[in-house]
C-alpha cells in the first residue's frame, strides 16, 4: 500500500515536470537559427517552394497555436514528420532505440563486471598497494575523453588485430555482443570508473560501520559478513548510482555511436541537429527525456525494495 | 562568525594531512603547470601555432618539431601548448558562472523555501531528465556552434546542479542551532545566509567544481571534436583530436598528444577535488 | 610470396582491364557510405546520397554516354526530335520487363513522367517544364512541348525522369503518392523499378542491400545480362576515419568520400585502388557585390576592382595543396566544372599575381586595414583552412580578413538574405547541362546570382534566350559570352574543383562515379 501510494505520488509529480520539459524542447526547437524550410528544401530551392514549405507545416502560425498543436500531437503519440527520413519520427525513434538500449545495457553490465570485483580487491586492502593501482588505473580511466578512446581500440583491437569488426552492427544478440563490444567497452571505461569509485566507498563505509564491527567481535564468518551486509548495501549504492547516470551513460552513446557507426537514437541525435530536422530533435529529447524519468521511476522503487527504510521517506 | 573560527583547528590538522598526500601534492603540481602554460603559452610554446607553412607538411617529431608538424605544416607541439590557453579557459569558464548561479538559487529557494522552491523543483526536475550532452548541444545549436556559445550553454544546463546541492545543503545548514540563533537575534535575512549559512554549507559544492572542471574540459573538447565546440583553427584538444584523428596510423603522435594532455589536466582536477573532498568533509 | 605475387599481377591486370580473365561473375559487393539513402525514388530524392543512387533502381529513356556529354539510347532504342523542336517521340525496347518480370509498358512512362513533371510532387519538376504533354501508342511515346527545349533530350537522361511501374504504385497502400512511394521503399523488392539493381534490403541509417535485377536489358561483356554481381551490400559510416579503416580491414571493399589528407597514404597501399573519379563539383565563395553591406555600411567589395584583386592575390595552387593534398584543379570556367558541357577553358582564371592584386587595389582606393568577413561552415575542417590561407594570402592587400563560423541553414539564410561578405560554397551539377549551375550562379532572376546580389542585363539577357535555342552551336556561343561576362566581374572568388576520392579493393573493378556524383554498379566485379 505505502509503496503504491508513494508510485502514485512520484507519478502526479512528474505531471508538472514533463510540461516544463515539453515548453523547454518546443522553446530549443522554435529558436534554433537558420530556416527550417531551407532546412528541408535544400539552398537550391526557390523562394515559392520555401513559402509552400512554412505553411505546410504550420511554421506562420503564431508561437503559441504552435506549441498547442505540438501538445496536442505529441499527446496522441503524433511526433511530426522527420524532415530527414521523410518517414513518421516516431517510428524512426524507435527503429533506432533497441540499439541503443542494447549498447546502454551491454556497457553497464561490463562496468559491473569490470568494477564490482575490483572494487572488492580495492576496499579489502585499503591503503596498500593494489588498492592505489586499482585506484589509479581507474583515475585515468575517468579522465580520458570517450572519442579519442573509441578511436584508439578500434584502430588497434579491430583495424590492426582484427579482433573485432571495425564499426557498425550484427545481427541477433550474440552476434551483437561481438560487434558491439568495442562501443560497449568505450563507454564502460568511464562508466566503470564511478561505480568501482562510489562501490569501494561503500564498501568500506559498511566494514567501518559498529553493526558490522560487531558481528566480528561476535566471531560471524567474514563470507557471511560480506553476503549479508556489505553486498547488499553495495548494491543499493551501486543502484542508485546507476540510476542516476543513466543520464551520463546516454550522453556517452552520442559520440561513441557516432565514432563506431552503429545506428543508434545517438547518433541519430547529432544527425538531426546537424540536418535541422525539427520533429526529429523534438520527438528524439523527448524520447531521453522520457527514458531517464524511467529509469529513476525504476531506481527508486529498486531501492526501496532493497532497502525498506526508504519507503518511509 | 564564531562557528567558522571554531571549527578552523580540526581544518588546520586535516590540511596538514592532505598536504602530506601524494594525490594531493600531485594533482597540485599539475594544475599548477597548466595554469602557468595557459597563462604564458608564449614562453613555452616555439612557434606561432597558427602559422602555415606549406613547405613542412606533416613532418614526424624532430628535433626543430618535438610533436612533428600538422596537416598544414603548423607545429603540434606549439598548437597543444597554446590549446592551454583555451582549455584551462574552458574549465573555468564552462563552470563558474554556473557555480555563482547555482549557489546564489540554491541558497536563497533553500532558506525561504515555498513556492519559489516549488517551482524550482519542478524545474530541476525536468532539467535533469534530459542527459547533460543532449541538452547541451542542442542549447549549442539554438545559439550556434563556438566557445563563447558553449559556455553559455553549459552554463544554462549546468547551474541546476550547483543549486540542487546548494540547496540540499543550505536546509541541512538551518536545521544547526547556530541558524535558529542567527533567526533569533534578528539578523537580516541576508546576513544569515551569505554569513552564517553560506560558509558552512558551501563546502561540497567546492568539491563538486573541482570534478565539474574535468568534466568541463572533457565535454569541451567532445563538442570540439564534433564541430561544435572550439572551431578551427583555433588550438584545442579536442579539435586537435579531430584533426589528427584521420593520422593515427601514420601519425599517431598528432592525436595522442592532446590526448595526453586531456587525461593529464583531467587527472589533476580530480586529484585536487579527491584531496580537498577529504580535507573539507565535515566529522562524521 | 609467389601467389602473392601473381595474385596483384592478375589484380593489376584487371585494373588495367585486360579482357583475359574474361567476366568474373557473382559475389556481392561491400560498399562503405558516408551518408545513408532515406527514400530512393525518381521525384523524391532530393538528397545526394538518395539522387546518386535513383540509377541503379530505376532506368531511364535514354541514357549519357560513356563521355558524359552525349546521349544515347537507354530503355527507348531510338529517339527524334521534331524539326521545330515541339516534340520528342521514342521508340521503346522491345520484352523491357521491371524487375519481377511484369512488362514495363508505355502507359509505366506516360506514368512516371506525369508524376516526374507534377510541380505539387516532385522538387524537379521545373527541370522539365516545357513538357506539355506525353502520350503512348504501343511502345511509342510522344512527348509534346510547348517550347523548343535544348536539354529536353538531357532530361531524358536525368534521374528525374526515370521510369517506375503504374502497377506497383496503384496497387501500394497510401493516400498520397509520397506515402505510396514510401511503402514501396520499405517494402523492399523486385516490382516497382527496371534498373539493373533492386532494393532487396533496407535498414534506416544502417544498411542497404541491392540484388542484380536477372531480366535487365543490357548485355556485358559476355553476352549475358549485366549487372555482373549478384547484389551491393551497404553499410552507413558517417566517420571518415572509422569508414577507412573498414576498408583496410577488409571489411568492405569500397569506401567513398576519402579525406584528400588521405589519398596519398591509401595510393601507397598496393591493396587499394585510390580512384580519383572526374567530378563537376566546385568549389568557390559567393562575393557580396551589393552597394551597402546588409547593415548600411558601405560594401568595399561592391567595386569589382576590388573583387578582381582578391581572386589575383589568391593563390589557387597552394589552397589545393592544402586543402586537397594536390588531388584537385583551380576552376577553369567561371561558371562551372571543366567536365559540364559547354565549359570554356580559361585557364589560368586570375592566376595568382600578387602585384597586379596591389594594383587593382591601389586604384580602386582601398584603405588599409580593411575589415572583411568570411562566412565559413562551424565544424568544417576544409573551410577552416580555406580561411587561414586566406587571412595569409590576402593580408598584404592591407585586408583583415575576418571569420565569422556558422552551421549549414544559417550560412543559407544569409545567402538569401545578403548578410554576409563572402562565405564559402559548393555544387556539384544534377542535370548534365550548363543552364542548372548557370542559372544559379549568374542568373539573377533565379537566385541573385548566388545570393551575390550582381546583376548584369545582357548575362541575362542571354541566359534566357539559352532556354529555348534549339541550335547547339549558338547555344554553346551563349554560354562562352555568359563565362566572359562573369570571369570579368567576379562575383565569385574563383577557386577549384575535386573530385570524388574512393578507395577501392584491388578485388573490384568496373565501379564508376559519374561526374554528376551517381554511383553506377552495373559494370563492376569482384574477384575473390
Amino acid at each position: 500500500m505505502q509503496s503504491l501510494a508513494y508510485i502514485a505520488k512520484r507519478l502526479l509529480l512528474m505531471v508538472p515536470t514533463f510540461a516544463i520539459v515539453m515548453v523547454i524542447i518546443f522553446l530549443l526547437v522554435r529558436l534554433l537559427p537558420g530556416d527550417p524550410a531551407i532546412a528541408i528544401a535544400g539552398d537550391k530551392a526557390s523562394d515559392a517552394d520555401l513559402a509552400a514549405i512554412r505553411e505546410r507545416l504550420g511554421l506562420n502560425e503564431p508561437l503559441l497555436v504552435q506549441f498547442w498543436l505540438f501538445l496536442t500531437n505529441t499527446l496522441q503519440g503524433d511526433l511530426g514528420r522527420s524532415i530527414l527520413m521523410k518517414a513518421p519520427a516516431l517510428g524512426v525513434i524507435l527503429d533506432r532505440l533497441p540499439t541503443t538500449a542494447f549498447l546502454t545495457l551491454y556497457a553497464v553490465t561490463l562496468s559491473l563486471l569490470i568494477a564490482g570485483p575490483l572494487a572488492f580487491v580495492a576496499a579489502l586492502n585499503r591503503g596498500r598497494w593494489p588498492d592505489a593501482a586499482i585506484r589509479a588505473v581507474f583515475q585515468v580511466g575517468l579522465s580520458m575523453p570517450v572519442f579519442y578512446i573509441g578511436l584508439v581500440l578500434l584502430t588497434f583491437l579491430a583495424a590492426r588485430a582484427r579482433l573485432f569488426p571495425v564499426g557498425g552492427i550484427g545481427h541477433g544478440f550474440f552476434e551483437n555482443l561481438h560487434q558491439l563490444f568495442l562501443p560497449a567497452m568505450t563507454i564502460a571505461l568511464y562508466t566503470s570508473a564511478i561505480v568501482m569509485r562510489n562501490l569501494r566507498a561503500s564498501i568500506i563505509e559498511v566494514l567501518d560501520a559498529e553493526y558490522v564491527q560487531f558481528a566480528r567481535a561476535k566471531g560471524l564468518s567474514s563470507r557471511l559478513i560480506l553476503g549479508r551486509h556489505v553486498l547488499r548495501n553495495a548494491l543499493i549504492s551501486t543502484v542508485t548510482l546507476l540510476g542516476l547516470s543513466i543520464g551520463n551513460l546516454m550522453s556517452g552513446t552520442l559520440v561513441t555511436e557516432t565514432v563506431f557507426a552503429v545506428p543508434g537514437v545517438g547518433r541519430l541525435m547529432l544527425e538531426a541537429i546537424f540536418a535541422r530536422d525539427y520533429p526529429l530533435i523534438q520527438g528524439l529529447t523527448l524520447t531521453f527525456a522520457v527514458l531517464v524519468s524511467a529509469v529513476f521511476l525504476l531506481t527508486d522503487l529498486v531501492q526501496s525494495w532493497l532497502d525498506p527504510r526508504m519507503r518511509l521517506t | 562568525m564564531t562557528e567558522t573560527t571554531l571549527s578552523l583547528p580540526k581544518s588546520r590538522s586535516r590540511l596538514g594531512l592532505a598536504l602530506r598526500r601524494p594525490g594531493f601534492l600531485l594533482g597540485a603540481a599539475i594544475i599548477g603547470f597548466s595554469t602557468l602554460l595557459a597563462l604564458f603559452p608564449g614562453l613555452f610554446a616555439p612557434y606561432d601555432p597558427n602559422f602555415i607553412d606549406y613547405t613542412a607538411v606533416g613532418q614526424p617529431p624532430s628535433a626543430a618539431h618535438p610533436f612533428g608538424t600538422d596537416m598544414l605544416g603548423r607545429d603540434a607541439f606549439s598548437r597543444v601548448i597554446w590549446a592551454y590557453r583555451i582549455n584551462m579557459q574552458m574549465a573555468i569558464l564552462a563552470t563558474v558562472f554556473a557555480l555563482v548561479i547555482g549557489v546564489t538559487v540554491g541558497a536563497l529557494v533553500g532558506y525561504y523555501r515555498g513556492v519559489a522552491d516549488m517551482i524550482f523543483g519542478r524545474f530541476v526536475d525536468a532539467i535533469i531528465t534530459f542527459p547533460f550532452l543532449v541538452l547541451v548541444i542542442a542549447v549549442v545549436a539554438v545559439l550556434g556552434p563556438g566557445l563563447i556559445n558553449m559556455y553559455i550553454a553549459i552554463t544554462l544546463v549546468g547551474w541546476v546542479y550547483y543549486a540542487r546541492l546548494m540547496r540540499a545543503e543550505i536546509i541541512g545548514q538551518m536545521g544547526n542551532d547556530y541558524a535558529a540563533a542567527g533567526l533569533v537575534m534578528g539578523y537580516s535575512d541576508r546576513r544569515i545566509i551569505f554569513r552564517h549559512l553560506l560558509p558552512n554549507a558551501i563546502t561540497p559544492v567546492i568539491v563538486y567544481w573541482m570534478t565539474d572542471m574535468a568534466l568541463a574540459i572533457l565535454l569541451g573538447s567532445s563538442l570540439g571534436y564534433l564541430g561544435l565546440g572550439a572551431q578551427p583553427p583555433q588550438a584545442e584538444w579536442g579539435v586537435l583530436i579531430a584533426e589528427g584523428r584521420n593520422f593515427i596510423t601514420t601519425a599517431w603522435w598528432l592525436s595522442l598528444m592532446p590526448g595526453i594532455a586531456i587525461v593529464l589536466t583531467g587527472l589533476g582536477f580530480s586529484l585536487l577535488g579527491d584531496a580537498m573532498a577529504d580535507l573539507l568533509r565535515p566529522r562524521g | 610470396m609467389n601467389t602473392r605475387r601473381i595474385a596483384s599481377a592478375l589484380a593489376l591486370a584487371a585494373v588495367l582491364g585486360t579482357p583475359a580473365a574474361a567476366q568474373d561473375r557473382g559475389g556481392i559487393l561491400n560498399f562503405a557510405r558516408y551518408d545513408g539513402s532515406q527514400l530512393v525514388d525518381p521525384i523524391y530524392a532530393d538528397r545526394n546520397p538518395d539522387i546518386w543512387m535513383v540509377g541503379s533502381l530505376f532506368d531511364t529513356l535514354l541514357r549519357l554516354g560513356a563521355d558524359g556529354k552525349s546521349v544515347e539510347p537507354g530503355l527507348a532504342e531510338s529517339y527524334e526530335l521534331a524539326a521545330d523542336g515541339k516534340s520528342v517521340t521514342l521508340k521503346l525496347r522491345s520484352g523491357l520487363t521491371f524487375a519481377d518480370g511484369s512488362p514495363l509498358t508505355g502507359a509505366d512512362v506516360v506514368f512516371s513522367l506525369d508524376r516526374a513533371r507534377n510541380g505539387d510532387l516532385s522538387s524537379w519538376a521545373g527541370l522539365i517544364g516545357s513538357i506539355d504533354s506525353v502520350a503512348a501508342d504501343g511502345d511509342r511515346i510522344t512527348i509534346a512541348l510547348k517550347t523548343p527545349d535544348p536539354t529536353i533530350l538531357t532530361m531524358l537522361a536525368t534521374f528525374n525522369t526515370a521510369i517506375v511501374s503504374k502497377a506497383a504504385f496503384d496497387a501500394a497502400p497510401g493516400a498520397t503518392d509520397q506515402e505510396k512511394s514510401a511503402a514501396i521503399f520499405a517494402k523492399g523488392g523486385p516490382g516497382v523499378g527496371s534498373g539493373p539493381f533492386y532494393l532487396c534490403g533496407f535498414e534506416q541509417g544502417a544498411t542497404m542491400d541491392f540484388c542484380a535485377n536477372k531480366g535487365y536489358w543490357r548485355q556485358g561483356a559476355d553476352g549475358k545480362p549485366l549487372p555482373y554481381l549478384d547484389g551491393v551490400h551497404f553499410q552507413v559510416i558517417p566517420d571518415d576515419a572509422t569508414r577507412i579503416l573498414k576498408l583496410q580491414a577488409g571489411e568492405v571493399d569500397v569506401a567513398e568520400f576519402v579525406p584528400f589528407a588521405r589519398v596519398a597514404e591509401l595510393k601507397a597501399d598496393e591493396k587499394l585502388n585510390m580512384e580519383l573519379f572526374p567530378s563537376t563539383r566546385i568549389i568557390y565563395s559567393p562575393i557580396n557585390v551589393r552597394a551597402t553591406r546588409a547593415d548600411g555600411s558601405p560594401n568595399p567589395l561592391a567595386d569589382v576592382r576590388v573583387r578582381q584583386a582578391l581572386n589575383y592575390a589568391t593563390d589557387k595552387a597552394a589552397l589545393i595543396g592544402l586543402v586537397l593534398h594536390g588531388a584537385g584543379k583551380p576552376m577553369s570556367s567561371p561558371l562551372m566544372a571543366a567536365a559540364t558541357q559547354d565549359a570554356v577553358n580559361m585557364d589560368p582564371l586570375y592566376g595568382y599575381d600578387l602585384e597586379k592584386a596591389k594594383a587593382l587595389i591601389a586604384e580602386a582606393g582601398l584603405p588599409q586595414g580593411t575589415k572583411i568577413t568570411f562566412t565559413t561552415l562551424a565544424g568544417s575542417a576544409d573551410d577552416a583552412t580555406i580561411f587561414a590561407a586566406l587571412q595569409q594570402m590576402w593580408a598584404p592587400l592591407g585586408i583583415d580578413l575576418v571569420v565569422e563560423q556558422v552551421d549549414g541553414p544559417t550560412r543559407g539564410a544569409k545567402n538569401r538574405s545578403g548578410e554576409f561578405d563572402i562565405h564559402t560554397y559548393g555544387w556539384v551539377n544534377d542535370v548534365n547541362d550548363a543552364s542548372q549551375v548557370v542559372g544559379w550562379l549568374g542568373h539573377t532572376p533565379t537566385a541573385n546570382a548566388v545570393g551575390t546580389g550582381w546583376e548584369d542585363a545582357t548575362f541575362n539577357g542571354l541566359y534566357e534566350a539559352a532556354q529555348t535555342e534549339m541550335d547547339p552551336a549558338k547555344r554553346t556561343d551563349a554560354f562562352a559570352q555568359m563565362q566572359k561576362i562573369y570571369a570579368e566581374a567576379a562575383p565569385l572568388l574563383f577557386m577549384y574543383e575535386t573530385p570524388f576520392a574512393v578507395a577501392v579493393s584491388n578485388e573490384v573493378s568496373g565501379y564508376v562515379q559519374t561526374p554528376l556524383g551517381a554511383n553506377v554498379f552495373e559494370e563492376a566485379t569482384v574477384s575473390r
